[in-house]
């Protein structure tokens, strides 16, 4: 690779942002690897945006940069049906909806697209340390909250430092566990061990740098930072009520008009946003409850332009109305019927093995969620994933699961009961009744107990056996590092096995997609060969619109994008 | 009078201390999940744990239900998980929206029902009485949520006509009334109608009817001025008892239209356990059925003088 191509990629005083970046550069350039992985980890290390498309387009002899945006009309209310539910304080969000309504106010750092990458946003660049353990991030400069303070360091050292008191109650506690420690503590005379903020974890360099530091190997910071917690509240949020409903002071580019919980939310456009303007002129949510087929309604009616969300079952019914457009993406959005390995009958392999050996994945993808995703490998993670490795098909051996059970102890057969809330909709009673009939050739009897989605929240990292949705992470390592390991709060299987953490950490550490992809194998296999759960697919994800609503991409989290979304009315 | 109406006001004050109490034992024996509720599912143990100590769910049982009973008749009703503002902010909205949703319904049922009770109630066994009952029992025995399927498939999705949901995001809109109304107006109608239909038939067969039929009464003077008042007595009952149902039993309407009432709240702080917001909510759909059962009673007295003078 020649000077003049390497200089693209460096920092304006000449060093690379990490020392894997030229040898990235070098493998894009041979074709080693693809624009995307080269464009993902290219900014994943902190290079610019506009640096990396600029190196494509050096090396390709074609712009890379993306279609400047379509000509699209500006003005005009984006009404969207959607639950509203309370948005108080942005650390806590348990929902994707509530930073739905809330991300028009606050941003976030980084910000991942509905291609998988992630690049600069309140962060303007970020480099990280050779052992990914030291993360700098570069704040742009310029930005004004709406109350017309400046965003600065002070900010961003506040959002960490409230994750990370275990009293606020933020899901980034377990995100950003590298950031903190386990310290003995007294309370009502009682000693007990409780997470704390590691001393000098955020590290204030001036007033637009902040530097992370791990106590290990994290790889996947900038995709953390858009997690949808992780939105930057102003610095005096705690001090002026700590309510964004009450006090919506953000940097995002609109206001909020009008909220109520379970009514609406009005944002409006503000002036003087910091960064790229939208076209839409006002975004309204309109809750229409819990029940999906009321979201239909409200579209078939032209009450909304937009639905959040769309049920598999109601997807032919959707394409049937005139003037309603249908949009998907494949998502790594899945169900996960995890087993407690520590809990009897399932802290026997064996039984574990007989369950998923009696299952055609495909087969309950059919089934359970119409065919419309593609078929899992019992292992969390999938070819949407850049360090996914393909491991050989699994085959359903009804033969061999009953020799298991047999050696198990359960010649004559199993009963065994799985916990469903249906969080995520009615495919998921379906899933498993495809699952008990696959079953029952093997001598399983599989009794399915359903219960209301907020019944199973509180049973999910209890119950033996349970269908858990998991959302759609980036990386493969991420939701990996969350769920399966020892310790960890998402750990729903109470899975321990000290291989497999092994070699996730050195996944972990590992940027060359390649050579993670090779480590990937062994962890996916482990896993499998644990067989900790039946993860049948990945899912698609459906989003209904009026066909006046145009250039709306489908976002593999819901996470709403609508910058480059007009209406043609 | 005075005696009676003293006695119902304090049958009412200990039913609602009993369901109070009852309440408040099921739904926070369990405090852990309360936390869940407030945290969300993807809290720590730790995180729960300071929670709860911070808010005095490791109080004594006794202590926090005597103190949630004085806040409650001090009208602070505690803060809803779900909504995170004070439940009353969220309860008195949903309330006066059911009324809007009851009174439309009331103001369809009671003329209707009343006027084809007293019509196949007049001649019983004729032709128009057999036609008035058999379509009054058909259109109860259709399930609230078959009709509004049935009705929105119709003028939501094939005619294009109504507005699909009842949320009424941009204010008052007559329009989004319609379906609701037409739903609950088709299950509530048929039983009231069947009753002012037995009640007029079993009047009219009375010796003091009888008596001014043959003196040589105009029909409309026997009807209107000796059969009418008679016949209302039980009618009067189960519409008392209507307002009840519309209270909390409109839930299947309210959810399937997305209308913003109380069934639809009792709906949805129960799916997602919202206590304080349960608590609130059956509190205050027990005091409707006991204040309707009370008014019902003053009521049945004033129109029956047998039970006002006994």
């Amino acid at each position: 690779m020649n000077k003049r191509l390497e200089n693209i990629l460096k920092k304006p005083n000449g060093f690379h942002h990490h020392s894997y970046v030229p040898e990235v550069a070098n493998k894009f350039v041979k074709g080693e690897v693809d624009r995307r992985e080269f464009l993902r980890t290219a900014t994943l290390l902190g290079v610019s945006l506009p640096a990396a498309y600029s190196f494509i387009g050096h090396v390709t002899g074609k712009s890379a940069f993306p279609k400047a945006r379509a000509a699209g009309k500006r003005g005009g209310t984006f009404r969207m049906a959607m639950e509203v539910q309370e948005i108080g304080d942005p650390a806590t969000y348990d929902w994707t909806q509530k930073s739905n309504v809330a991300r028009w106010m606050v941003e976030y750092l980084t910000r991942t697209g509905s291609d998988n990458v992630t690049v600069p946003y309140l962060a303007r660049g970020w480099e990280a340390s050779d052992d990914l353990k030291t993360w700098t991030l570069h704040l742009q400069e310029g930005v004004k909250w709406s109350n017309g303070d400046d965003f600065n360091a002070d900010d961003v050292v506040h959002n960490f430092t409230r994750w990370l008191d275990p009293a606020v109650g933020s899901s980034n506690l377990s995100l950003f566990s590298a950031m903190t420690d386990e310290v003995e503590v007294t309370r009502n005379g009682e000693k007990r061990m409780e997470t704390r903020m590691r001393e000098g974890a955020v590290e204030k360099i001036d007033d637009h740098t902040v530097r992370l530091h791990m106590k290990s190997a994290q790889l996947a910071v900038p995709e953390n930072l858009y997690n949808y917690p992780a939105a930057i509240v102003h610095r005096r949020f705690d001090e002026e009520g700590g309510n964004l409903a009450n006090n919506p002071v953000g940097t995002g580019p609109y206001s909020l008009e009008r909220f109520s919980v379970g009514g609406d939310a009005m944002l409006r456009r503000r002036e003087g946003y910091w960064g790229e303007e939208p076209l839409l002129d006002a975004i309204h949510y309109i809750d229409t409850g819990s029940d999906r087929s009321a979201m239909m309604a409200a579209i078939a009616s032209s009450q909304v332009d937009a639905i959040y969300e769309v049920d598999v079952t109601q997807v032919d019914t959707l394409e049937s109305i005139p003037g309603v457009v249908l949009h998907s993406g494949l998502t790594a959005q899945t169900a996960v019927c995890r087993m407690q390995v520590d809990k009897a009958p399932f802290d026997d392999v064996r039984v574990r093995e007989a369950i998923t050996a009696s299952i055609d994945n495909q087969q309950i993808l059919d089934l359970g969620y119409r065919g419309l995703g593609t078929a899992a490998e019992n292992h969390h993670v999938g070819p949407m994933h850049p360090e996914y490795a393909e491991l050989p098909r699994l085959k359903q051996d009804h033969d061999k699961a009953k020799r298991l059970l047999a050696e198990a102890g359960y010649p004559d057969g199993l009963t065994i009961s799985i916990d469903v809330g249906q969080t995520q909709g009615p495919w998921e009673l379906a899933t498993v009744q495809a699952m008990r009939e696959q079953l029952a050739p093997s001598g399983i009897t599989l009794d399915i107990n359903t219960m209301p989605a907020a019944q199973y929240w509180d049973i999910w990292t209890t119950t033996p056996f349970g269908l858990t949705a998991w959302t759609h992470r980036p990386l493969g390592v991420m939701v990996l590092n969350l769920a399966y390991r020892k310790g960890q709060s998402w750990n729903e299987s109470n899975y321990d096995n000290p291989e497999f953490e092994k070699a996730l950490d050195e996944a972990n550490g590992l940027l060359d997609a390649d050579e993670r992809r090779k480590k990937m194998e062994s962890v996916q296999t482990i896993l499998q060969d644990d067989h900790v759960m039946v993860q049948s697919f990945w899912r698609d994800n459906f989003v209904a619109t009026r066909d006046y609503v145009k250039d709306y991409s489908v976002h593999p989290t819901q996470y709403h994008q609508f910058e480059k979304v007009w209406l043609d009315k | 009078m005075l005696i009676f109406i003293t006695r119902r006001i304090g049958t009412m004050a200990l039913t609602m201390l009993v369901v109070s109490l009852l309440l408040f034992l099921l739904l926070e024996l369990n405090p852990g999940s309360v936390a869940t509720k407030v945290l969300g599912p993807y809290s720590t143990e730790e995180q729960r744990r300071i929670w709860l100590e911070a808010h005095g769910y490791f109080d004594p049982l006794y202590e926090r239900y005597f103190r949630w009973l004085t806040d409650f008749i001090r009208g602070d009703f505690g803060e809803s998980t779900r909504f995170k503002v004070p439940v009353g902010d969220i309860l008195w909205p949903r309330l006066g929206n059911t009324a809007i949703l009851g009174l439309a319904v009331m103001a369809v049922v009671v003329p209707l029902s009343l006027t084809l009770g007293v019509l196949a109630g007049m001649k019983e066994g004729s032709s128009l009485d057999r036609g008035i009952s058999i379509s009054s029992i058909f259109f109860t025995s259709i399930p609230e949520f078959a009709s509004a399927v049935f009705l929105a498939s119709i003028f939501v999705f094939w005619l294009g006509w109504l507005p699909g949901t009842s949320g009424m995001s941009d204010g008052f809109d007559l329009r989004q009334l319609v379906l609701p109304v037409m739903v609950l107006v088709i299950y509530a109608f048929g039983y009231t109608v069947r009753m002012t239909r037995a009640s007029m038939a079993e009047v009219m067969m009375t010796n003091y009817i009888r008596t001014a039929v043959l003196k040589g009464l105009p029909w409309r003077t026997v009807i209107t001025k000796h059969a009418l008042r008679n016949a209302l007595i039980a009618p009067f009952t189960v519409l008392m008892l209507q307002i009840n149902w519309l209270l909390s039993g409109v839930i299947v309407v309210e959810f399937f239209f997305a209308y913003k009432g109380f069934g639809a709240l009792l709906l949805e702080a129960s799916l997602n356990q919202d206590i304080f917001l349960i608590e609130a909510c059956a509190m205050v759909a027990v005091f409707v059925a006991v204040g309707t059962q009370f008014v019902a009673d003053v009521g049945y007295t004033y129109l029956n003088p047998r039970i006002r003078f006994s």
